[in-house]
């Protein structure tokens, strides 16, 4: 156990399976899969793997995404990081290919693949779409790709050993905004699994939802509304497709409360989700969402914060249900 | 002009470091940039027709093109030394200087005022400052958009990344390589629809030819004659790559060959020498015949995004870009290609032509320094914009409910 950043949990994940996995590739094109951390060795797997297994790409993320998923349908275990300019851009073959083909084949084809789909680090001033987060809905609603975001180093590295062993093609959200955690997470290679929600702190009054970049703010506001006397269930949904319903069901049932909160757009965020699966299943339950508004992310930083929901914003809308 | 300096260029490129054996090899194959100038130039006239239309061009307006040369590159040091003196100064930009004369010596061949069924079309990248001044887009609103202001060109909503102006027809800049280039051909598919005699012209780097929207571009345009011309500037580095990881191509004019259109390799620091190629792709456009790759050799001053490595008051940055882990720029590749400025070469050019003497030159770009100096703090004094005004111009009408977030 080591405090360590976020990249670095990532990556000392992907080198402890590619020393196990002799073919395994990684391809990349805007971000060398380079971390450092103080006290422990650099990691630069390029330097140790070398180009053939590491390869740095052109801006041509048809070509990288594709590389991967070839290189899955031939056996070879195959990861790409695909930066946030384009994440959209590969999902033809994700929505088209990567979900469909193990199911068109009647369970022949066979896709040991990690797509890392890096979603902006929102920050103020970057405009439509360099502050965007909105891919986890978009990804989320594909069948046959399982769907996992986690929310801080510890489940980024656990989510990336349990993608990469996973036999089906995993698509791994990456909510840059986070990239300057730091936490003491484990030296030994461990899972986390690709379907199971996090109950963050337990609690009979709310259930508050979240996933991905909006989980610190959804921490803080727990905070604050616990301090205030509401017991608050945080539960962070770690994992958009397969969704743990049980967890979420199990928890409203208890609190009869539900507020979500999401920094994807409010039409069909992953909260719109949460709530329709659990409103299937509990009765007299009440309900709320808040998200970044249906409008793309200005530029100006005064627009911007404003519309990103925040801890404040969490803890308004968690009044009104509690009222 | 300047065709008698090429051979002084980035010799120092082929002595200096790489570190990576592929990338030395690239550059013995290319044997410094001044030679691949060269044979892009005897690559472009073995084609027949490279004409030195500059002959024909009048003294205003060779002034003219001096003047906007001048204006971008003191648009952005003046930004730049914002950026790096004043700590809450919130803009940034991805610089331009360097580059500038393939903004003029392109732009310079386009109608740039009229309604949008009469201007000539300009698509930009993420680096758009040049293009946008080249156009003829108002600097004052430039910088307040830059900074984040309502008054600013785009209110605030689309920063450095997305200025656009189509009433000189500055369509837009683009945070993203290669849907600009299949969109600015589509232009030229609307244009052909029209019947007008527009043009529509991309500007694209070095990255976006491993981009699918190349070959979709020009396919297209070659194939159904559009009047579109691509620009492809050649600065040797997609964001902190060299374009030999992108590319086995050393010149990417090549690429023209396939679809039976001019491909010209010009020396994208001598405006003339772009100039006099755009010239021809324009009449060709202009006259149904259809698209042309120009690629423009050249090179960026200042490091990818921001200002990491420029000092105040300095021209350029060197030193290493903490975000350059794969490919970083020798200082030496930087300075040698600062001594083939761009801007110093055309105010040779005028000189020894005689169209104005040093000391106008000089004139000329005090006074410049200090429209730029004066649109920046014209900027500054703009009003920023009201947070809740980030609910509207999603659609024509109304906007969106504030409800989403509460």
């Amino acid at each position: 156990m080591a405090r360590k950043s976020w990249m670095y949990s990532v990556l000392e994940a992907v080198q402890y399976e590619m020393r196990q996995r002799k073919d395994m590739v990684w391809l990349f094109e805007l971000t060398p899969p380079v971390a450092s951390n103080p006290g422990k060795p650099v990691i630069n797997l390029e330097k140790e793997f070398g180009r053939i297994r590491v390869n740095n790409t052109g801006i041509d993320e048809m070509w990288y995404t594709g590389a991967v998923l070839g290189s899955g349908l031939a056996g070879v275990t195959a990861v790409t990081y695909i930066p946030y300019q384009g994440n959209g851009m590969v999902f033809q073959l994700l929505q088209n290919h990567a979900g469909k083909l193990r199911h068109m084949t009647g369970g022949k084809a066979e896709m040991p693949v990690v797509f890392i789909l890096e979603m902006t680090g929102q920050t103020p001033g970057f405009a439509g779409q360099h502050s965007d987060y909105e891919i986890d809905t978009y990804y989320a609603h594909i069948p046959g790709l399982r769907t996992v975001i986690p929310s801080n180093p510890t489940d980024a590295k656990g989510l990336m050993v349990s993608a990469i062993r996973s036999r089906d093609p995993v698509v791994y959200l990456y909510p840059a905004g986070l990239r300057n955690m730091v936490e003491d997470v484990p030296d030994t290679q461990f899972e986390t699994p690709l379907d199971k929600a996090a109950v963050r702190t337990q609690g009979s009054d709310i259930t508050i939802v979240g996933s991905g970049g909006s989980m610190p703010e959804v921490l803080k506001a727990t905070e604050t509304l616990q301090k205030q006397g509401a017991k608050v269930e945080a539960i962070d949904l770690r994992s958009l497709k397969p969704m743990d319903t049980e967890t979420l069901v199990k928890s409203v049932q208890k609190t009869k409360r539900l507020l979500t909160v999401d920094q994807s757009y409010y039409t069909l965020c992953p909260g719109a989700e949460v709530i329709a699966r659990v409103a299937e299943n509990v009765e007299g339950a009440r309900f709320k969402r808040i998200a970044f508004p249906d409008a793309p992310p200005p530029a100006s930083p005064e627009m911007f914060l404003w519309m990103r929901p925040n801890a404040d914003h969490v803890v308004a809308a968690a009044k009104k249900l509690l009222a | 002009m300047g065709t008698n300096k090429q051979s002084e260029t980035v010799g120092s490129t082929q002595s200096t470091k790489m570190g990576r054996t592929t990338r030395r090899g690239f550059i013995k194959g290319l044997a410094g940039a001044g030679a691949a100038i060269t044979f892009g130039a005897s690559l472009a006239k073995a084609q027949g027709n490279i004409g030195f239309y500059a002959k024909d061009l009048s003294n205003d307006k060779l002034a003219e093109m001096f003047g906007t040369m001048l204006r971008i590159r003191w648009f952005e040091r003046t930004m730049a030394d914002k950026m790096l003196t004043e700590p809450n100064y919130r803009g940034y930009n991805h610089f331009y200087p360097g580059q500038e004369a393939v903004a003029v010596g392109v732009c310079s061949n386009l109608v740039n005022k009229g309604r949008l069924d009469q201007v000539d079309y300009v698509y930009s990248t993420h680096r758009p400052s040049g293009h946008a001044i080249a156009k003829g887009v108002d600097i004052k609103k430039m910088a307040a958009e830059y900074d984040f202001r309502a008054t600013g060109l785009n209110g605030g909503y689309g920063a450095e990344m997305h200025i656009a102006d189509p009433s000189v027809g500055f369509m837009g800049a683009d945070g993203m390589i290669g849907p600009g280039l299949v969109i600015a051909a589509g232009s030229a598919f609307g244009i052909r629809a029209r019947g007008s005699k527009q043009v529509s012209v991309v500007f694209g780097g070095d990255g976006t030819y491993a981009t699918p929207a190349f070959h979709g571009a020009l396919n297209n345009a070659a194939l159904l004659k559009l009047p579109f011309v691509y620009i492809l500037e050649n600065n040797l580095y997609h964001q902190y790559a060299h374009y030999s990881y992108s590319t086995p191509m050393k010149d990417i004019a090549e690429a023209a060959k396939p679809y039976g259109i001019p491909g010209v390799v010009v020396d994208g620091q001598d405006v003339i020498q772009v100039y006099n190629a755009m010239h021809e792709a324009v009449a060709r456009a202009r006259a149904g015949e259809g698209p042309t790759l120009i690629e423009a050799k050249t090179y960026r001053y200042y490091n990818h995004w921001g200002a990491p490595g420029a000092k105040p008051g300095q021209l350029g940055a060197f030193g290493y870009d903490p975000l350059a882990i794969t490919s970083f720029r020798p200082e030496r590749e930087v300075r040698a290609w600062m001594a083939r400025d761009p801007i110093e070469i055309f105010r040779a050019a005028l000189v020894n032509w005689g169209v104005m003497n040093r000391a106008k030159t000089d004139q000329l770009e005090a006074s410049i320094k200090s429209e730029a100096r004066a649109a920046f703090a014209w900027a500054d004094k703009q009003p920023l914009c009201k947070p809740e005004d980030g609910l509207k111009n999603v659609f024509v009408e109304g906007s969106v409910a504030a409800s989403q977030l509460a």
